[in-house]
């Protein structure tokens, strides 16, 4: 005898609603079993021993010791390298803002003239971004030599990629409505820029170099480290001499320059807000 | 001054969006466009600016067709041609002055007005412009700064400062209050007459379009309804153009 439609359960006993909820915690189970996975494979890889840290106490400490009071007699030669570091800053990120504005032009999608341009602009931004301030500056020493001018070239073009990425970004968001209302006055491709585009996204332009200004000054202090000059590379010779004392000298003084940077273009930026 | 022949449109997608428009526009003349939305009235407007390329028809700017031009001749031609908004599409962050001086960006090199330059004596026209439409103390302001009328009062000024032969206006007061647009109809109204230019202006106010209109051109479904001086068209005829659009 076969079930008639009313005879028939109203629910399945293990119905659609159950399976799903089944199936979302099982989801879940395995996503967290999944995040344990990835923090313990990276405590093995990274081969971390807290017990070290604690035994290696001592040894900082020494080190700390041994480092003050800091020698301010040293304080007349850091004046220099500390001036070469802020300059590599500067001018990497002057070089870097002369590139990235016209590549961010042709990097916008809104302002490109063409899509090979934009796919060629957007592809030199990119690649300028992806490889690591660190080793451009290796590739520069190795062209050019030690010294301050391969920092500040390696500053540069690493900034062509963080700055031309950001300023095609504000392009992008700006409001077309004033460009477009430019265009038909007659006025030509130059003029708009100049007159519409530049007026409108400057603040915010002159904001992000100030940040990259900021962030290349903090760059420009490890670029020394592979021998492109300023106070970076002072640092290095002091640590390999074992001056510890002239290093906590050279760290104050990285200190008040990096704050003062940082003082310096925040209070900046929100004047141009 | 501005005259529309066979004008069409037909988009992609095979919907025709104008179809064999023609109209006239003398000099010292205020055209009000009505209709109802989606009937062909602001794709009129950028037909006749050539920001879209009609699929056929004339447009003639004096003697010059707009048409049957490209690049910097067409960009040349299209000097005298202004255009205002709803919005009046300022650069916010530059100064009035600034703002109505970049109308006559396009009389000029590239080269004499790269660096955000332009001569003096198109300064001291802006302030003959700002004069004009009432807010030559505002010159120094920045455009941010500046309520929906006064920004499209500056509008009409760079507009101006393009010395046009043909003011195009698209729903010019559709963000106003009522007492603001009045005052730009008015000022629409007197520029066109003292000034000579042939004003088109696309409206929904019905009100503003019988009050400051020397004539009315009805759209409907991308074709004219009727094309009347103001005192000939009837309430009636106004009527049918939305209840069309609407069903």
């Amino acid at each position: 005898m076969s079930l008639g439609i009313a005879d028939r359960p109203a629910t399945r006993p293990f119905g659609g609603a159950a399976w799903r909820r089944a199936l979302t915690t099982a989801l879940h189970c395995v996503l967290a079993l999944l995040g344990i996975a990835i923090v313990v494979q990276t405590l093995v890889v990274v081969e971390a021993r807290p017990q070290d840290l604690i035994t290696g106490v001592h040894g900082m400490a020494d080190l700390i010791w041994r480092a003050v009071p800091p020698d301010f007699s040293k304080l007349p030669s850091a004046a220099w390298p500390t001036l070469q570091t802020v300059d590599i800053a500067l001018f990497g990120t002057i070089v870097g803002v002369i590139i990235a504005v016209p590549l961010a032009l042709l990097a916008a999608a809104n302002m490109t003239p063409s899509r090979y341009a934009y796919y060629a602009a957007r592809a030199i931004i990119g690649f300028t971004r992806a490889v690591p301030d660190l080793v451009w500056a290796l590739l520069f020493v190795t062209a050019v030599g030690l010294g301050p001018f391969p920092g500040g070239l390696a500053l540069g073009v690493h900034s062509v990629g963080m700055l031309g990425r950001l300023f095609a970004e504000t392009i992008e968001q700006m409001d077309m409505a004033p460009i477009h209302a430019l265009q038909l006055t007659g006025a030509r491709r130059i003029q708009v820029f100049s007159h519409g585009i530049i007026p409108t996204v400057l603040p915010s332009l002159l904001g992000i170099s100030l940040y990259r200004l900021d962030e290349n000054i903090r760059s420009s202090l490890v670029l020394g480290f592979v021998g492109a000059g300023g106070i970076g590379f002072q640092l290095l010779t002091a640590m390999n001499l074992f001056q510890y004392q002239e290093v906590s000298l050279l760290l104050i003084i990285i200190f008040v320059v990096v704050l003062g940077a940082e003082r310096i273009s925040a209070a900046l930026r929100e004047r141009l807000a | 001054m501005l005259r529309v022949r066979g004008l069409s449109l037909r988009y992609p997608s095979g919907k025709l969006a104008l179809s064999d428009f023609q109209l006239t526009v003398a000099a010292g003349e205020l055209v009000v466009v009505l209709g109802g939305n989606g009937s062909g009235k602001s794709t009129l407007l950028r037909c006749i600016t050539r920001t879209l390329k009609p699929s056929a028809g004339e447009v003639w700017l004096g003697e010059t067709d707009l048409c049957a031009l490209e690049g910097e001749k067409l960009r040349r031609a299209r000097l005298e041609l202004a255009m205002i908004w709803q919005h009046a599409s300022l650069v916010r962050r530059s100064s009035v002055l600034a703002n109505v001086a970049t109308g006559a960006l396009g009389r000029h090199s590239t080269l004499r007005t790269m660096f955000g330059g332009l001569p003096a004596a198109e300064l001291d026209a802006a302030r003959g412009h700002l004069g004009e439409v009432g807010l030559a103390d505002l010159a120094d302001q920045r455009a941010g700064t500046l309520s929906g009328g006064q920004a499209q009062r500056v509008a009409i000024a760079r507009s101006l400062a393009q010395r046009p032969r043909v003011l195009l206006a698209d729903e010019p007061v559709a963000s106003l209050d009522p007492e603001a647009a009045e005052d730009i109809m008015r000022l629409l109204q007197r520029l066109a007459r003292s000034e000579r230019i042939a004003v088109l202006c696309v409206l929904h106010q019905v009100e503003l379009a019988y009050a400051y209109a020397d004539r009315v051109i009805g759209i409907r479904g991308g074709r004219i309804a009727f094309d009347l001086p103001r005192s000939q068209v009837s309430r009636e005829a106004v009527h049918r153009l939305y209840i069309h659009e609407a069903a």
